[in-house]
């Protein structure tokens, strides 16, 4: 009998990060089927640069730190999978593969690779494509376009509400339009009706704390029925605020990476309510209509002090008692 | 007082008691120790007796509470010192595969109750309760509501259950707990002078094939114990104690059951370790029972910043284990924090 010393507990839940990254990339794949169904199938090669850089600068990175490249891994695969859906079906090939090797030898692994990283990966890739190229970043085809494999050029292509509101701007989009994603904008974020089901399905799985987007998503209608953008009433502003740019993709998707959330309800509750403030003021006063992005990573860098405030505040309220 | 009320934090665990829980008990005894009396005349009345003669008893017997290691005399001699009027009778039980405890409750009624009545004369008890655990996952288990006028209380809920026993049984005052084994061993020392030679274990795990509870003589090794219940398979994991806390052994032959060896599991895993790293899930903090953050402190124990545990309450961790058991990535949260939380000795006082 060739018996194993082992720590205990002797029985385990069956849950591995697989399960939790698994399933993240089945809530994204619909947002591509969708993707396919209104710009052709550029949609899936520009997934399949972003996803093939971000696993090949996750493997070099692991290779360069000398650390072991665990297969089973598929957090790169799942950064690699929401960038494209932040960009523009028309947007080049290059600003993909560069964003996506810019999230994982930039923005993660000089931190310590999966788990250790202090900003959200995609986050980071999204902002530097931003950064760098926003003019094919911020141009979006039409849907029922189809978009050629390889000369873009001749897209014609519009701003998005965003953008619109970003001006000052009254925005034109029917709300029902909005909801099933039938208006000009990056690939993924614009089905509003498809996002919240993902998020139904992640929260009954419990991969995502339903909490965090929540809070976020109070934040940002409260911060727009009290300062719209636009001269229209204020339920509009609080609609179009919430169903334009790449807001509630980023609270299903973005915000609730576990490496950069908070691990506390309250400090969950504290840190999406935070991040819906600080994206509206990017909206407000940013140079960019992508304010999400930027608003996470400025708020992933404080995100263990909400979890620091909630313990802080417990054993104080328990010194207080006794 | 809000944090009294709140429902505890925990797992839902899966059972897996049965078969082990419904079969009788069976016994493997040493034939060849001989049988030694206590200096005390045997009776069946407990009339008979003085509070101080049952205490006396217990400590000719010498008779250990399973649950804590400790002699039952020592306990209940406390426990008229300091006027504990109330106790509890632990069958608790709440790791999954171990039901010594509850199996000897629903087959031993008669010495329960006996031992019982004699663990109240001795401490000149107002009130007394059994404590069953009882979740969601083992519904065909049948327990009764009451034995002998005692009332049987099924706490319910998240692993780890003990923890939060005096709140679920509304206990306000002092109270002493005993192990239900140790009663049975009471009765038997009072009603024919037997020493305790022997304990109530469970066998049980994947790799055991007539998975039973056993009453085995100490100082048997576990490869007797194994062969006795039988081994389907060749296990790569034996565990003395609970599932989720007991201690992994290598060597079958020179590990000897002891009184407070409560299981015996024998374990197969096929599936190899993975090298996962934190994911920053928060599962752990969502399930500890004692409020902690256990990836924040495993965390600062592995970057060496032992500065952060007291400020992250670390000495807290009462190694339930719960935070290792969740954990996706499968890292021995519990281990590294109990190592580095204080050994509470006195955890089981039972005095609030």
């Amino acid at each position: 009998m060739q018996l194993i010393q082992r720590n205990a507990p002797h029985i385990r839940h069956s849950d591995n990060p697989k399960t939790l990254q698994g399933d993240m990339i089945l809530a994204l794949l619909p947002l591509y089927v969708l993707g396919v169904c209104f710009y052709g199938f550029r949609v899936l090669v520009t997934m399949l640069v972003s996803v093939f850089s971000c696993w090949l600068c996750d493997m070099l990175c692991s290779l360069l730190r000398r650390r072991f490249f665990n297969f089973r891994d598929l957090s790169s695969l799942v950064t690699g999978l929401i960038i494209p859906l932040m960009m523009p079906a028309s947007v080049p090939y290059y600003v993909v593969a560069f964003s996506g090797a810019f999230a994982i030898a930039v923005i993660k692994h000089p931190f310590g690779g999966t788990g250790e990283n202090l900003f959200n990966p995609a986050a980071g890739g999204i902002a530097f494509a931003v950064a760098c190229w926003p003019a094919q970043v911020f141009s979006y085809p039409v849907t029922f376009t189809t978009i050629p494999l390889w000369n873009v050029d001749s897209v014609i292509t519009v701003p998005s509400t965003a953008h619109t509101l970003k001006m000052g701007g009254l925005p034109s989009a029917d709300l029902g339009d909005m909801l099933l994603g039938l208006v000009a904008g990056p690939v993924g974020t614009v089905s509003i009706l498809v996002l919240l089901a993902c998020l139904i399905y992640l929260s009954v799985r419990r991969t995502i704390p339903l909490l965090q987007p929540l809070c976020f998503l109070i934040a940002v209608a409260l911060m727009a029925y009290a300062f719209p953008r636009a001269d229209i009433s204020r339920t509009y502003s609080v609609l179009y605020e919430m169903m334009s740019g790449s807001l509630v993709f980023g609270a299903v998707f973005m915000l609730n990476d576990p490496v950069t959330s908070p691990k506390r309800p309250a400090s969950r509750a504290m840190y999406g309510f935070a991040v819906g403030v600080v994206t509206m003021l990017f909206r407000y006063f940013g140079a960019f209509d992508h304010g999400f992005a930027f608003a996470l990573l400025l708020m992933n860098a404080l995100s263990e002090e909400f979890d620091y405030v909630i313990v802080r505040m417990a054993s104080g309220r328990k010194g207080g008692a006794a | 007082m809000d944090m009294q009320n709140r429902p505890h934090k925990g797992v839902y665990l899966q059972q897996f008691k049965e078969p082990a829980l419904s079969r009788e008990i069976r016994t493997f005894l040493n034939a060849s120790a001989s049988e030694t009396l206590i200096e005390h005349p045997a009776t069946k009345e407990l009339d008979d007796l003085t509070a101080w003669e049952i205490v006396d008893i217990a400590r000719q017997a010498g008779i250990v509470d399973e649950r804590d290691g400790r002699p039952l005399y020592q306990k209940l001699q406390r426990a008229r010192d300091k006027e504990i009027r109330a106790v509890v009778i632990d069958a608790m039980d709440d790791e999954p595969f171990v039901s010594s405890q509850l199996g000897v409750l629903l087959h031993m009624r008669d010495s329960v109750s006996f031992g019982l009545k004699a663990v109240r004369k001795a401490v000149e008890a107002e009130s007394s309760v059994i404590a069953v655990y009882k979740n969601l996952t083992d519904a065909e288990t049948r327990i009764p509501g009451s034995i002998d006028g005692v009332r049987v209380a099924r706490i319910g809920g998240k692993y780890p259950a003990e923890l939060h026993l005096s709140r679920e049984l509304g206990l306000r005052k002092a109270y002493i707990t005993v192990g239900v084994c140790a009663l049975v061993f009471l009765a038997r020392a009072i009603i024919s002078g037997q020493m305790q030679k022997s304990c109530f274990i469970t066998v049980a795990g994947n790799c055991i094939a007539n998975p039973t509870n056993l009453e085995v003589s100490l100082g048997m090794n576990l490869s007797m114990v194994l062969e006795r219940c039988g081994l389907a398979d060749n296990p790569t994991r034996v565990v003395i104690g609970g599932s989720m806390t007991g201690i992994s052994i290598m060597d079958t032959d020179k590990t000897l059951i002891s009184p407070t060896t409560r299981a015996v599991l024998a374990f197969r895993e096929d599936e190899k370790e993975r090298n996962y790293t934190c994911i920053g899930c928060g599962r752990c903090t969502a399930v500890c029972p004692q409020d902690l953050d256990p990836m924040f402190i495993y965390r600062a124990v592995k970057n060496r910043r032992l500065s952060m545990l007291g400020f992250l309450k670390a000495e807290k961790c009462v190694g339930c284990g719960t935070c290792s058991y969740v954990c996706p990535s499968k890292l021995p949260l519990s281990t590294v924090i109990s190592k580095y939380s204080k050994p509470d000795g006195e955890e089981d006082e039972a005095c609030n």
